[in-house]
């Protein structure tokens, strides 16, 4: 393999992959990146084997072949070098040498055989969306994504595909995201769960064109430009959301969006690990906002609100609450309640998704 | 209807009988107990089939006189207790004068004694009828042999067990009073042989040690930690308990005033302790006495003198901190593990301090960004070969620090110097006896357990309501335990409601615990798992104890944090002061210690 490439390009391409690989893994070769010429390409390579990334950029190919080589420390050679090109020379089997300008490295490697077979994704299922809009309500969800192991099965959000529409709901068991958009050509199926790795991968992806989304028997891909994200399809059973998402909250209050959270960020200030819970007070035009920790003191903001209702109260954890209100757009939030036992149902005023909503259980304090 | 008759001696005998004699290993208990209240120095019993057949017991305690030994197979003939009052300050092991009168009741038994060398008598009786005491002479001291238990309620005598079976129980038995008294000699034998020999091993814990030995051997004598304990002036607690490793084959004895007992009561102190010191499930082997004044304990509460009660309410919390801190010394006194020399030989030393090191890295141009800290890398780095120069620049030297006093809960005040903190992640100790190593973690995990621990006490815990209840498929009887426990279940942040059958729906769990961690201490609940009763009395305290784990946990300083001396030192300074210094909620330990003796001995100075 003998390659000459330009190296800001290579560097777009290269820190993408730096995501994938697993910071601590076992398997050595995981830690490592795959590259290989052909033809005109420098081709891309890294996965964790539930997500992989590939990608390429074009180059002045010499001789074909490849190697793998240690992400991390690639990644830095080729960020501190200085110089437009970069060329890089197998030495031989496991040895790599990257020349830019006056300097020259020779860093060691493991073999291309030694790098995983990459899963082909079947095309049983493909659809084409705008990707800035995966993007955002990617954005709108991916905080209710379940943290804990156990229930791998909330490790992901389900992409629904409806009569022309798309839904992406992500739950962790205390509260609830959902949000809906029309999209062009797509047909009804029954979900697939997306690992959340896949969807903090896609975050970063910057682009302004289509992503293309394909599903096999096991593996999703998305596609977008020159990369191809795969992953393992999440298995097990989504809760049945609809179920949970309350009809009959006869209390509906608007607040200003940035005030709200900034005054739940501003108590919650005095909410700790074992105090963590914050009250909301709801009264005719106004909300009181309090903590209370036996370790550190208490704290309490009033703020105005639209509200009629009955004087009430109910806990709820501050962070779910400022996940969601952070990932609004809107001017405007409305909170929909009943009871201090039951959940909390947030969503946007005239927001621009078809639906956008979260779901928050309240806490008894 | 048959009309009311007064029942023959002969059957009011059986009935009585009944609830003393059950099987060879209760009329072993029985005349035990009378040798050893008669002084015996040296008891020696002998089995046929387990007993059923013939047990034979000799012993060289003080004998009877020809006249008092006519009165043996009286009912409640007894030379210990003779008013009510004595009642109420038994002080020997019998009393009832129930023993021999039952055991003449159901099978043939012969009583040959002698209170003065020479001048013996043997009287005998079978099924309830006895015979006249003919003399005979023996050596100061008596002996009793049953045969044919049982011969005359063949009931009773098809639920006998096998003889190794009716033997193995009398072993037990055996064991216990051997435990009770190390000072006597036991022997047991039977058809095929010597089965116990224990010598007399001596008084007091040396004593006790020897007799553990005998009966169970070295290897578990020396995983023992000693109990030692006196509340109030009159009573002692002391004894041993095995540290982790010797949780196999149930070995738990219980002794009031030497008496074995299995007290329900005091051995929930003792399966309270063990979970708050390592929160297993296993239980590791007790020796436990408690001596206290006579007056002070009710043994006439169970015919089999296995149940007693407590005139000081304080008993079984004594109990339960006398054996916490036996525990506590069974962790905590662990040497460190030793590791091949080898391994020590070429790790660098380098001190995470105020002046700290500077990198150097092998291209000249420093990267501002050097990651999340792989810091064995790193040391390794520091560790080349050509590096010797950069000696001369490490150098930062501890600053002199005054030894902090500290004083544990046990009251001895230790002083101990923090020399530093080796990767982030131990603190390592001066001691006037040796080098202290301490989890940073763990030490921070149990001071933090025991504020959070306390403050709970007082606070209702938070409770975070699902979006759709957990469904849990358990056993209707599990079902129903935790119907039991719903009142405290609430008051730790648990809603659950049974559904048809097995199944029961979580609806809101303690905030404090993660969806998973909160299922599965419900499960266990309901399994009734943790100790070996299954009771629900301490359910509360289990329950908060879980909590207050998971937080404090949670709250922790993690590994490869580096802490300032002063840092250091406010943490060993409280972790000292806590309840229980050596483990952490969930029995990992927090210090280990290198003797003097073992660093000697690793220099190959001794």
């Amino acid at each position: 393999m003998e390659v000459r490439i330009k190296r800001a390009d290579f560097l777009a391409e290269l820190m993408p992959m730096q995501g994938i690989v697993e910071r601590r893994t076992t398997i050595p070769v995981l830690s490592h990146i795959l590259l290989q010429a052909n033809s005109d390409r420098l081709q891309l390579a890294s996965t964790d084997l539930d997500v992989s990334l590939t990608s390429w950029c074009e180059a002045e190919v010499k001789g074909e072949g490849g190697i793998a080589v240690q992400a991390r420390k690639f990644l830095e050679i080729i960020r501190s070098l200085v110089g437009d090109e970069v060329q890089l020379v197998l030495e031989d089997e496991r040895r790599l040498s990257i020349v830019a300008g006056k300097s020259r490295f020779k860093i060691n490697g493991l073999a291309p055989e030694d790098f995983p077979t990459l899963p082909t994704v079947g095309e049983e299922e493909k659809v084409e969306l705008p990707f800035t809009k995966l993007k955002k309500m990617i954005g709108k969800i991916i905080f209710a994504v379940s943290t804990e192991e156990s229930r791998f099965q909330l490790n992901g959000a389900l992409f629904k595909l409806k009569d022309g529409a798309v839904e992406i709901v992500a739950t962790d068991g205390h509260r609830l995201a959902l949000v809906e958009n029309e999209i062009e050509g797509s047909r009804d199926n029954d979900g697939v769960l997306v690992p959340r790795k896949a969807l903090q991968e896609l975050q970063r992806f910057e682009d302004e064109g289509n992503i293309t989304f394909c599903r096999g028997e096991h593996h999703l891909s998305f596609s977008l430009g020159k990369r191809e994200l795969t992953c393992r399809m999440l298995e097990g059973t989504f809760p049945d959301y609809e179920r949970v998402i309350a009809k009959d909250n006869d209390k509906r209050a608007r607040f200003v969006r940035k005030e709200l959270a900034e005054a739940i960020h501003r108590v919650s200030l005095l909410t700790g690990d074992r105090a963590r819970a914050i009250k909301l007070r709801m009264s005719p035009n106004q909300l009181v906002v309090s903590a209370a920790n036996p370790d550190l003191g208490e704290a309490v903001e009033e703020l105005s609100s639209e509200y009629e209702g009955d004087e009430f109260h109910v806990g709820m954890n501050p962070d779910y609450l400022g996940h969601f209100l952070s990932a609004l757009d809107t001017e405007k939030v409305e909170l929909e309640l009943k009871d201090e036992n039951t959940q909390c149902i947030g969503h946007p005023v005239e927001g621009q998704d078809r639906r956008y909503l979260c779901v928050i259980m309240p806490m008894r304090i | 209807m048959a009309s009311i008759r007064k029942l023959p001696e002969e059957l009011i005998g059986k009935i009585a009988a009944g609830e003393v004699v059950e099987r060879p290993a209760s009329v072993v208990k029985e005349l035990l107990e009378n040798a050893l209240d008669a002084g015996a120095r040296e008891i020696e019993i002998e089995l046929v089939a387990g007993g059923a057949e013939r047990i034979r017991i000799r012993d060289d305690g003080s004998g009877m006189s020809a006249g008092d030994a006519a009165l043996v197979f009286d009912r409640h003939a007894t030379s210990k207790i003779s008013n009510f009052e004595d009642l109420l300050e038994v002080e020997t092991l019998g009393f009832r004068g129930e023993a021999l009168s039952s055991i003449g009741a159901v099978a043939h038994v012969e009583i040959q004694t002698s209170d003065d060398a020479g001048a013996g008598v043997v009287v005998r009786a079978a099924g309830g009828l006895v015979e006249p005491p003919e003399p005979r002479p023996r050596s100061r001291g008596t002996t009793v042999e049953v045969a044919s238990l049982f011969f005359n309620v063949p009931a009773r005598r098809k639920f006998l067990k096998t003889a190794p079976a009716e033997l193995r129980r009398v072993v037990e038995v055996v064991q216990g009073y051997a435990l009770a008294r190390p000072d006597v000699r036991f022997s047991l034998r039977s058809e095929r042989g010597t089965v116990l020999d224990a010598l007399p091993a001596g008084n007091g814990l040396d004593g006790l040690k020897r007799r553990v030995a005998q009966l169970f051997g070295e290897e578990l004598a020396a995983h023992l930690a000693e109990v030692d304990r006196s509340p109030r002036p009159g009573t002692s607690i002391w004894g041993f308990v095995g540290d982790p490793t010797t949780t196999r084959g149930r070995r738990y004895f219980v002794f009031v005033n030497r008496r074995l007992l299995r007290d329900r009561a005091m051995m929930s102190s003792f399966y309270r302790a063990v979970r708050e010191t390592w929160h297993g499930s296993e239980f590791p082997a007790l020796f436990l006495f408690l001596d206290l004044p006579a007056a002070e304990v009710d043994v006439n509460v169970h015919p089999q003198k296995a149940e007693v009660r407590f005139r000081e309410p304080r008993v079984s919390s004594d109990l339960f901190l006398a054996i916490r801190r036996g525990l506590e010394i069974s962790l905590g006194e662990v040497d460190a593990p030793l590791t091949a020399a080898a391994d020590l030989a070429g790790a660098p030393l380098s001190w995470q301090g105020e002046g700290g090191r500077t990198k150097a890295s092998l291209s000249g141009s420093v990267s501002a960004e050097t990651g999340d800290g792989n810091l064995a890398a790193e040391l390794h780095e520091e560790a080349l070969p050509f590096s010797s120069s950069r000696l001369a620049e490490i150098s930062y030297t501890p600053p002199q620090r005054t030894p902090v006093p500290l004083s544990g809960r046990s009251g001895a005040v230790r002083s101990l110097r923090v020399l530093g903190q080796y990767k982030g992640t131990v603190i390592l100790l001066e001691g006037s006896d040796g080098l202290y190593l301490i989890d940073q973690h763990v030490a921070h995990e149990r001071i933090l357990y025991e504020r959070f621990r306390a403050d709970l006490d007082h606070d209702v815990p938070e409770s975070q309501r699902l979006l759709e209840p957990v469904l849990l498929e358990i056993s209707a009887a599990e079902a129903l335990r935790l119907a039991e426990m719903a009142a405290d279940l609430e008051g730790s942040g648990f809603e659950v409601t049974s559904m048809s059958g097995g199944t029961v729906a979580l609806a809101a769990v303690p905030a404090a615990l993660r969806p998973s961690q909160a299922e599965k201490l419900l499960l266990e609940l309901a399994h009734g798992g943790g100790d070996g009763g299954g009771e629900t009395g301490h359910l509360r305290e289990r329950l908060l104890d879980a909590l207050a784990a998971s937080l404090a946990c949670r709250a922790a300083v993690k590994m490869h944090e580096p802490l300032s001396a002063d840092q250091m030192e406010a943490m060993v300074a409280e972790l000292f002061a806590s309840d229980q210094p050596y483990a952490c909620p969930h029995g990992r330990p927090i210090v280990l210690k290198m003797t003097d003796r073992d660093l000697e001995s690793r220099f190959g100075q001794r």
